[in-house]
């Protein structure tokens, strides 16, 4: 699992050789593009920290702050 | 006197252009964030099982959550961003209100019974105990400063939450640097929360050890306790009910340190991912207090009306409650390992498609995936609909058994279904609208962006949940 993540993070740093501009990220920077949950979801992922014995991972919460996981 | 005159002029030029310089760089700068923001969050959860962990792995998992957050996002200047956060979460619980299953409040002896000493309790009703409901309140402050060429940004906050059982105060720090042009970010996050339990017991367990172990006094009194023929004991006897062991909770102590990395990075014009990896470590009291353990090696007794104990594990129970063996222990370290990937695709200007993978690993036994997909379809420049989907997958904990299939003689024990062996599928649908001029106005706040979603959550255990969520994000004119 850590080699096959390993090797994903080497082939996005070979791929960052050829920079997008600033002036190309137009689609990039569409909402929906964005590199993580959106706000509106956030008790719905608090109720799967809660349901299920995993937690963290997506940038937020990994466990504390309350008895649930 | 030339000289000097030229020098002059050529110095105050220069410092007149150096501060020129300085003041275009000002003017240039793009503020991190252009005006205050607040983002308001509510959403109704609502779930039901069989297999609430309170009663022992067995009985009604009902259950609805309302909450609501608000974040207020401030800009203090063009680097530093000022953010406070304030969540309320009020919930009603079935099995939570079985901590006493008979009523009354959990501390002391009340409850309610029949005009003839019959207890109502019941795994499967919702009882008039106080742990019924509860209210989970947070609080979080943050600051972040970015540099002035906006490729690092460092962060701090502070967190407070309580609930009636549990408090826990919060403090993080985090940073961020981008290079290669924007196109690649690092980052680094460490949280410790230092929290503690104000622990509730399952009635008959505390009443068992603050009366020193007297069936005729406190919740006993008056009360027949019958065992699995039906045959109410001799509380006086050689042979009763006890719990397996005389004292409850070690430390009331639960602390969590979290490292968490974060890779991004920008594939092409069209697609970026993320990984991120945690490391979390927990010691301190990590089982739930109010969650009740039956071992399979212990004899059963009950309170309520002994004709429904060969019905006990059906719905159709009312009336008969089985005291428990034991709270629900476990180890009082865990080690958490999360490796989450995340990415995206702008296939066209009508689809995008999001996804995301999640391995876990835990030294409980624990490991899982998650799965998810995310495909947002513009439907015109301001509306666009997501249709979601999620699939879980965990292996159970090593201490996790169903209810009377766990062993007195096992060190760690649970009955609680969230650390059992199961899968789950989520289906969501979402809208979302966004206006960028904001011309929807209330008071001083322009409406940018309401996102509604609703998604349904079934596990093959039995449990079935749905939630439904509203965002809504505002600036200031």
């Amino acid at each position: 699992m850590i080699k096959k993540l390993s090797l994903l993070v080497l082939i996005g740093s070979l791929t960052s050789c050829v920079a997008v501009k600033e002036y190309e990220k137009v689609y990039l920077n569409d909402p929906d593009m964005i590199l993580a949950s959106k706000n509106a979801h956030k008790f719905e992922t608090s109720f799967q920290v809660y349901r299920e014995g995993s937690a963290g991972a997506n940038g937020g919460k990994s466990g504390g702050g309350c008895g649930c996981n | 006197m030339k000289k000097i005159t030229l020098i002059a002029v050529l110095l105050f030029t220069s410092i007149g252009y150096s501060q020129a310089s300085q003041d275009s760089t000002k003017i240039y700068k793009k503020r991190v964030l252009e005006t205050a923001e607040v983002d308001i969050i509510s959403s109704l959860y609502t779930q039901d099982g069989d297999n609430a962990a309170v009663t022992g792995g067995i009985g009604t998992e009902k259950l609805t959550d309302l909450a609501t957050s608000i974040t207020i996002s401030i800009p203090l200047n063009d680097d530093d961003v000022f953010t406070l956060d304030g969540t309320i979460s009020a919930y009603s619980s079935a099995s939570s209100s079985n901590t006493n299953p008979f009523g009354g409040d959990d501390d002391d002896d009340e409850g309610n019974y029949s005009a003839n000493g019959i207890s109502f309790g019941s795994p499967w009703i919702e009882s008039s105990g106080a742990s019924k409901s509860d209210v989970w309140v947070n609080g979080d402050i943050g600051y972040s400063h970015s540099s002035d060429d906006r490729n690092s940004v460092a962060g701090a906050n502070i967190s407070f939450a309580k609930e009636y059982d549990y408090t826990s105060f919060g403090l993080g720090g985090s940073f961020a640097k981008l290079f290669n042009e924007k196109n690649t970010e690092i980052s680094a996050k460490a949280t410790i929360y230092i929290d503690s339990w104000q622990p509730i017991y399952p009635v008959e367990l505390k009443t068992y050890i603050e009366k020193n172990q007297n069936l005729n006094a406190g919740f006993f009194n008056g009360i027949n306790i019958y065992n699995q023929n039906g045959i109410a004991i001799d509380k006086n006897g050689a042979t009763v009910w006890s719990p397996l062991k005389s004292s409850l909770i070690d430390t009331k102590s639960r602390n969590t340190y979290s490292f968490s990395l974060g890779f991004s990075q920008i594939l092409s014009k069209r697609a970026q991912f993320s990984v991120f990896l945690d490391f979390v470590q927990q010691n301190g009291w990590l089982a739930n207090p109010m969650q009740r353990v039956c071992f399979s090696d212990r004899a059963n007794y009950y309170i309520g009306n002994p004709t429904s104990i060969p019905n006990y594990t059906s719905s159709s129970n009312k009336d008969v409650f089985q005291l428990a063996d034991d709270i629900e222990r476990m180890p009082q370290t865990r080690f958490k390992v999360p490796v989450g990937l995340r990415f995206n695709y702008y296939i066209n200007e009508l689809v995008n498609v999001r996804t995301y993978y999640r391995y876990y690993y835990d030294d409980w036994g624990v490991t899982s995936h998650t799965a998810s997909i995310e495909l947002p379809v513009k439907i015109s420049d301001r509306l666009t609909l997501y249709p979601t989907y999620r699939y879980y997958i965990q292996t159970a904990a090593d201490y996790f058994a169903p209810y009377e299939q766990l062993f007195s003689t096992d060190e760690f024990y649970t009955s609680d279904y969230d650390l059992s062996k199961f899968d789950s599928n989520q289906f969501g649908f979402g809208i979302s609208y966004t206006d960028i001029f904001t011309k929807g106005k209330i008071w001083k706040l322009g409406l940018k962006n309401v996102d509604l979603k609703y998604s349904s959550y079934k596990r093959n255990t039995g449990l079935s949940a749905g939630i439904i969520s509203a965002g809504f994000k505002f600036v200031m004119d």
